[in-house]
């Protein structure tokens, strides 16, 4: 299902040049371990997740504040947010609660149909990932012809896989017969497959509109391991890094980057582990040094504003950048093309080789 | 939280077993991570590695060091390596330790030229623990300290002394002993026949009431008694005091070994297995992590040059250790007590210390 922009009309300049139409901001998230920090690893979490209240969430480091800033009011016109998570329908409630408590309420909430799945026998769509999420993502594309698509998922499950394959239906690269060697490997259940068919049919080539692809760390994944995805999914341990490619990108003002920061700091995150972060950002090619001077800048204002006499960013960030300096390292490139199959068969056979009888061995 | 500046230029595997105990801290332990190397070999190695970027920092260091080289070649030839920008940071920084298995030569010629020295020490001494029969202190520590043990090869009277009263004040901040016994290394015939260096030191530590308890001399065969819980020496003698302990553990492990030869032998070692493990566990060096290298006022640890992962992971914890319980400050402490000066500030900068 798809939505209509909100107001399609091109502003113009006080001198009557035509503006570049303003573009809409459709931002996709994942829930848990994604924007939630949650623990479903052993049935006890499950079951302890499903008992929280919504005042018992708690939201990863700065992903709310990095969201409330991107809907920002002012703008709000032009965004909207969509949520797809993997928690059944059941706990919607609770769900929204949190979200309300944090401020944020979303456009769409998708969540899984579980109990269904349960019901119907289709055991293998409950631990699934693909077949649901692909299928809820084409539903909820918002086919206006100047969107930005940025999607945030995290590295537990396989959003990565999931959403680059989104991405790549839309930008004309993974046509029906990819799609369908993509499904069936991945079990998909016959039904979705033919629903997600009947989407690509009308979706295909539709555009680049997925501008980047977020993955949150949670489990510190080896970066090595979204390579293969190409420059457009960032790997990110943190929402200060999400925040700084955000800024450099202009899809986040510097009030928000701001916004970010402060709530991580209340989060007890140091000068020097942001400082941390954005290193990691430079030396991967994915954030420039000018970028980061830039961050500086805006950082140090608002720390003399809040009257600390030394600002604090200010001097972790040249301690951590400045003798990378001079570095000029390229960002990663945007493939284009992707194995995805390749990438399928290589993560099942990583799982299945650190299991020995059921048994996890170390990583 | 303290700051680890780990060299990863040395060790296991041209340095890469330094880089996975950085990222494996990293993950597991709460403290600020610098690994000094090549930037761009050390950001193309993390890529591959499970680590965590936010407590994780690189240095780079444009400088390459030969291994076979000597310390003041290095030092000339290629003075942005990765043990002069290490110490330059840990010079910065009050709260930082190095850690490095770089040549022991190198860190001690490097540390006197960047780092500044503890008042009342001459020169450094290099202090290693290794296994005992009785254990030392209230938290009965199986270990007893060995210092030098190479750092300064040539040693005068002072230097023994001043080496007294920095392992002293080192055992009893990491051993918790209130009043550390310690002993001079000295040749089967008690002081009248060892060198004039160990005769001027025993008859100072014998004047002196210090806050530690002298108890005098001691022979090679007596060091793994546990009757002392520190040990001094000169750096000459204590390196092959330390070499030939672990050349008697290492052959002995040898000796097991064949023991495979015959079958019954090889079932009594099975029988055996559990306690030869747990011997195997107490003497290898790994598990010690480094040598913290004494007489700077800032925490250098010293790993052996075929250091892994185990090794410099516990030379980190150790170290983070060294910082939280403020052991360079103690050492200054007991090293001005003993010599009746005022100790300097805890964390009074290398320039303001010297």
């Amino acid at each position: 299902m798809s939505s209509d922009p909100a107001d399609p009309s091109e502003p113009t300049s006080p001198e009557g040049q035509a503006l570049q139409p303003r573009r809409f901001m459709h931002l996709r998230w994942d829930l848990d371990k994604t924007y939630l920090r949650t623990e479903f690893d052993s049935v006890k979490d499950l079951i302890r997740t499903f008992r929280q209240k919504a005042e018992d969430k708690i939201a990863v480091a700065g992903a709310s504040a990095l969201l409330r800033a991107l809907l920002d009011p002012r703008e709000r016109s032009h965004r909207r947010v969509t949520f797809i998570s993997g928690s059944p329908r059941q706990m919607r409630k609770v769900l929204t609660a949190k979200l309300a408590l944090d401020g944020v309420e979303p456009d769409m909430f998708i969540l899984k149909p579980n109990l269904e799945n349960l019901l119907r026998g289709r055991f293998r769509a409950i631990r699934g990932q693909v077949g649901y999420k692909l299928k809820a993502l084409l539903l909820s594309h918002m086919a206006a012809e100047h969107v930005d698509e940025y999607l945030f998922g995290d590295d537990a499950e396989q959003d990565a896989f999931i959403y680059s394959v989104y991405a790549d239906i839309l930008a004309g690269r993974v046509d029906a017969v990819a799609l369908a060697a993509i499904l069936s490997t991945c079990k998909v259940y016959r039904g979705d497959i033919d629903e997600i068919m009947a989407y690509h049919r009308q979706l295909f080539g539709s555009g680049e509109v997925v501008r980047r692809i977020f993955i949150h760390l949670e489990r510190r994944s080896p970066l090595d391991r979204f390579a293969a995805y190409g420059a457009r999914i960032v790997a990110i341990y943190n929402y200060f890094q999400g925040a700084a490619v955000l800024f450099e990108a202009g899809a986040l003002e510097p009030r928000g980057l701001l916004a970010v920061t402060a709530a991580m700091e209340l989060e007890g995150y140091t000068p020097e582990r942001l400082a941390n972060s954005l290193q990691d950002l430079m030396r991967r090619g994915v954030l420039h040094f000018g970028t980061i001077e830039r961050m500086s800048r805006e950082l140090a204002a608002a720390e003399s504003t809040m009257g600390r006499p030394v600002p604090r960013f200010l001097h972790a960030f040249e301690d951590a950048i400045g003798s990378l300096e001079n570095l000029q390292r390229p960002g990663p490139a945007w493939e284009a093309e992707i194995n995805y199959l390749g990438i399928y068969h290589e993560a099942r056979f990583r799982r299945q080789q650190h299991r020995f009888l059921g048994i996890r061995l170390l990583d | 939280m303290a700051h680890i500046v780990l060299d990863s230029c040395a060790g296991r595997d041209g340095g890469r077993e330094a880089l996975e105990a950085a990222a494996i801290a990293s993950l597991q332990l709460d403290h600020q991570i610098t690994v000094v190397g090549d930037e761009a070999d050390i950001t193309a190695a993390l890529a591959k590695i499970a680590h965590d970027a936010e407590r994780l920092r690189v240095a780079h260091a444009r400088d390459r060091c030969e291994p076979d080289m000597d310390a003041a070649e290095v030092l000339r030839q290629s003075p942005r390596n990765s043990v002069v920008v290490g110490l330059e940071l840990v010079a910065r920084d009050p709260s930082a330790v190095f850690v490095s298995a770089g040549a022991p030569g190198l860190i001690v010629a490097g540390a006197q030229q960047i780092l500044g020295r503890i008042p009342g020490v001459p020169n450094a001494a290099l202090a290693a623990v290794y296994p005992t029969l009785r254990p030392h202190g209230p938290v009965s520590d199986l270990f007893a300290l060995l210092l030098d043990v190479g750092a300064t090869v040539e040693c005068s009277g002072d230097d023994l002394v001043s080496f007294a009263a920095m392992g002293a004040a080192y055992a009893s901040k990491i051993s918790r002993i209130d009043r550390p016994r310690v002993a001079l290394l000295c040749n089967g015939h008690g002081i009248s026949n060892a060198p004039s260096r160990a005769r001027e030191a025993h008859r100072r530590l014998l004047a002196a009431k210090p806050a530690f308890e002298y108890v005098g001399c001691i022979r090679a065969d007596s060091v793994t008694s546990g009757d002392a819980d520190v040990i001094v020496t000169d750096g000459f003698s204590g390196d092959v005091l330390l070499r030939t302990l672990e050349g008697v553990a290492a052959t002995g492990e040898s000796l097991l070994r064949r023991a495979a030869e015959k079958f019954q032998w090889r079932v009594g070692v099975q029988m055996l297995s559990d306690g030869i493990s747990a011997i195997r566990e107490f003497t290898d060096w790994e598990n010690y992590g480094g040598a913290p290298l004494l007489g700077f006022d800032r925490a250098v640890m010293v790993t052996q040059a075929d250091s892994g992962r185990r090794a410099f992971l516990n030379a980190i914890r150790l170290g983070a250790k060294i910082d939280r319980l403020q052991v360079i400050a103690g050492l200054a402490a007991g090293v001005a007590a003993f010599h009746g000066l005022s100790a300097p500030p805890a964390s009074a900068p290398a320039s303001e210390a010297t």
